[in-house]
């Protein structure tokens, strides 16, 4: 045997990968750095590339197989070698099967609690010494729910010492924010309709990680809603001079939403409430703004996100948007392309919608929900008028914002869009 | 904590000094090589008188050519002597690069073992005389970094005789670095010929709530800043290393996984410096998990030394950059 091919772990907090399909079949001669297979984490789709030339051999994982990272689903051999598949361990012969029976709530329960988040509080992102974890370890405390007094929230063994004295951060005591995977626990309990099933669909990868972070922010999230209209006519006349521009540089359309993502970008900075996030102890204000754009595929709700978006031109907006567009379709987006957002804007307007309200993708502390454009009839002067109108409806964390200051920042909007010659 | 067991108190200068005439008196094979050494006594006087017991062969003045000091001390160690050289400034090192660093350092590996170079270039460092850019220079890194070279940088008179020795008897090319300020500082020191073991670092100072790692001029600043802090209430273990290579790793390793903190102070530029390296071994040993806050560097400006004296100062950790660097390690996080 010249490798094993496993499944290999992409992200930090990755704990199984599914298997999309194999690119090569049992038997095939594949070379070193080939792709073999396709993978999905919770956050995106990835080529896995042969570890060996030879001839792969021993598949024992199928599509839709919900694998534990580095747990071997195939051997590459030589050519000339007999193969035998090696007797497999017990704890790691059975792949996670999808489970068939998604009502067995112990096995979705625990689908869901194994896939951590990243959520305020996740332990993963405390700050903390070596000696402050090192001593949590021993104690069984949880850091997450430790206040640091150093730079940053950095934890300190004394402030271990101190939770300790005060029985603060015991694992038992876990603010259920992470635990709790809301939205699931419901239909444990409701019986189901006495109907004939269609279809049962697994809940598993990115839609596990949807359910768990938007019932997470639905239930512990105050969100507060405040809508504008916004008179869109001379951002039409804008997007009309510089579409011809920029199509003629880069071969691509420049969308509404591309529009409203620079002004957005442009007035974050001014409004940095806006652009945060909660830790249950502080807030953190975000220098960059990574825009998160929400996106529907066919049975997707991805996030792409434009990074630094505060410093890029409306054209590298446009590219950026396409390219991660572009990845999405393919299920191509890397890991990197999907997280780490700061706000995001989430646009029906393309299926009709007028306005709605969005739920806060947390961490962030912030969404606007964009509208169609609709002709409307408005008082101008004193005049009846027709101008083409689009609602925005923003929401905030009530914990970090107050209405005064999404209003500010919404009302700024409105007036950088009504007069778009401000973003200059 | 070494304290040696006499009562007699003499300088670091003497006792250099001292080592060599207890050493050439009992073997033939040492004899000393240098600028200026036999009549003068050299640059900062350490030879003096010794011309005159040990005549000029074995005191031998050279033309002012630090290639040929190195060439010459490489060339005897081969024959089978025991060369010391001085280089009247560890500045001019950078002259003895090739015969040291591609001849003395690899002769031995190159030749699988049949030959040794037991030589010790005897090198005056460091900053505080007014003597400017280049003549001020702590250049340890270059031969930290170069395999087959000892680094040896004492901060008192007792560990300059002892480890002189025992570079004088080691088979291996050794820098030893010798502190100009250091010269004049006395400390107790045995009148028989001792040695002590190369790569084993000594705590000079025994402390709970950090750790300082230092050596030379730096090593005894740190001493006396730990002094200040302990009116606070701050107690410092001060560790020196004597030896920079091979490094004496357990030793660092354990003051670090006792005190959770660590301040690394030396006077050499702090770009690409020895600081950094220590801090790498923390960082890759046991005593990682007991940190308790970012270890900490003080070194030189990543600049040449200024001339001005005030400047100088300022260029170098002085003890009272140590004091205040320390304290706010000490309570960072208390």
């Amino acid at each position: 045997m010249k490798a094993e091919v496993i499944m290999p772990k992409v992200d930090m907090d990755q704990e199984t990968g599914t298997l999309v399909e194999w690119l090569k079949q049992e038997g095939d001669t594949v070379k070193k750095g080939e792709p073999l297979f396709v993978m999905l984490t919770a956050k995106a789709s990835i080529e896995v590339e042969a570890p060996e030339s030879g001839i792969l051999r021993g598949i024992t994982a199928k599509k839709d197989d919900v694998i534990p990272v580095t747990q071997v689903i195939a051997y590459i051999v030589s050519p000339d070698e007999k193969f035998e598949a090696p007797v497999a361990k017990p704890a790691e012969s059975a792949a996670v099967k999808a489970p068939e029976m998604p009502s067995e709530a112990k096995k979705a329960e625990n689908e869901t609690s194994s896939v951590p988040t990243m959520v305020a509080g996740d332990a993963s992102q405390v700050r903390a010494t070596p000696l402050a974890r090192a001593i949590a370890r021993e104690k069984g405390l949880d850091l997450s729910a430790i206040a640091g007094r150093g730079p940053r929230g950095r934890i300190y063994k004394a402030d271990v010492l101190s939770a300790l004295d005060k029985g603060v951060g015991s694992i038992a005591a876990k603010p259920a924010m992470v635990q709790a995977p809301a939205g699931a626990a419901p239909a444990i309990n409701i019986p189901l309709p006495n109907a004939r099933i269609r279809e049962r669909i697994p809940q598993k990868g990115v839609r596990t990680i949807i359910a768990q972070r938007l019932g997470y922010s639905w239930n512990s999230i105050p969100h507060i809603y405040e809508s504008v209209n916004v008179n869109m006519e001379e951002i039409v006349r804008l997007r009309e001079r510089v579409n011809q521009v920029i199509q003629n540089h880069t071969g691509l359309k420049v969308s509404y939403t591309a529009i409203l993502a620079l002004a957005v970008a442009r007035l974050l900075p001014k409004h940095p409430f806006l652009n945060s996030s909660f830790t249950g102890d502080e807030v953190i204000l975000w220098e960059d703004v990574n825009l998160g754009i929400a996106t529907s595929l066919e049975d997707y709700l991805i996030v792409p996100v434009v990074r630094t978006a505060q410093e890029l031109s409306l054209e590298s907006i446009v590219k950026e948007m396409s390219r991660l567009l572009e990845a999405a379709r393919g299920k191509k987006l890397e890991p990197a392309d999907m997280s780490g957002s700061t706000f995001t804007i989430s646009n029906l307007g393309m299926f009709g919608i007028e306005s709605f309200t969005a739920i806060i993708n947390p961490p962030e502390t912030a969404i606007l929900a964009v509208g169609k454009m609709v002709d409307t009839p408005v008082v101008i002067d004193g005049q009846v008028v027709v101008r083409p109108m689009m609602n925005l409806t923003l929401a905030v964390d009530h914990r970090v914002n107050d209405g005064a200051r999404a209003a500010k920042f919404l009302s700024d909007l409105k007036s950088t869009l009504e007069n778009p010659y401000l973003l200059i | 904590m070494t304290n040696p067991e006499t009562k007699r108190e003499i300088t670091m200068l003497e006792a250099v000094r001292e080592a060599l005439v207890q050493e050439m008196r009992r073997d033939e094979n040492v004899f000393l090589i240098g600028e200026d050494i036999g009549v003068y006594g050299g640059a900062f006087g350490v030879s003096k008188g010794m011309q005159e017991e040990f005549g000029m062969e074995r005191v031998r003045d050279t033309p002012i050519s630090e290639a040929g000091i190195a060439g010459a001390c490489v060339g005897a160690a081969l024959m089978g002597m025991r060369p010391v050289g001085e280089v009247m400034f560890m500045d001019f090192l950078t002259l003895m690069m090739d015969q040291l660093v591609n001849q003395a350092a690899k002769i031995r590996v190159m030749f699988g073992g049949k030959v040794s170079i037991p030589l010790v270039m005897r090198a005056p460092y460091g900053s505080g005389t007014g003597a400017a850019a280049q003549h001020c220079q702590s250049l340890e890194s270059w031969f930290i970094s170069t395999p087959g070279i000892k680094v040896i940088c004492p901060s008192t008179p007792y560990d300059a005789k002892g480890l002189l020795v025992s570079a004088i008897r080691d088979n291996n090319p050794v820098v030893f670095m010798e502190n100009k300020l250091l010269y004049k500082a006395k400390g107790f020191v045995p009148e028989d010929l001792y040695t002590l073991p190369i790569s084993k670092g000594d705590v000079k100072r025994e402390g709970k709530d950090m750790t300082i790692f230092s050596y030379g001029v730096t090593a005894q600043r740190s001493l006396e800043a730990a002094e200040i802090l302990a009116k606070e209430g701050i107690d410092i273990e001060v560790i020196d290393p004597r030896t920079l290579k091979p490094l004496d790793k357990d030793l660092v390793i354990q003051s670090v996984s006792k005190t959770g903190r660590l301040l690394i102070v030396h006077e050499a530029t702090k770009t690409g410096g020895f600081a950094g390296e220590v801090t790498s071994v923390v960082c890759e040993s046991e005593a990682f998990d007991r940190l308790d806050a970012p270890i900490k560097r003080l070194c030189g400006l990543d600049i040449p030394i200024p001339y001005n004296r005030t400047l100088e100062k300022a260029a170098t950790p002085q003890v009272e950059d140590i004091v205040k660097a320390a304290r706010s390690l000490a309570i960072e996080g208390r």
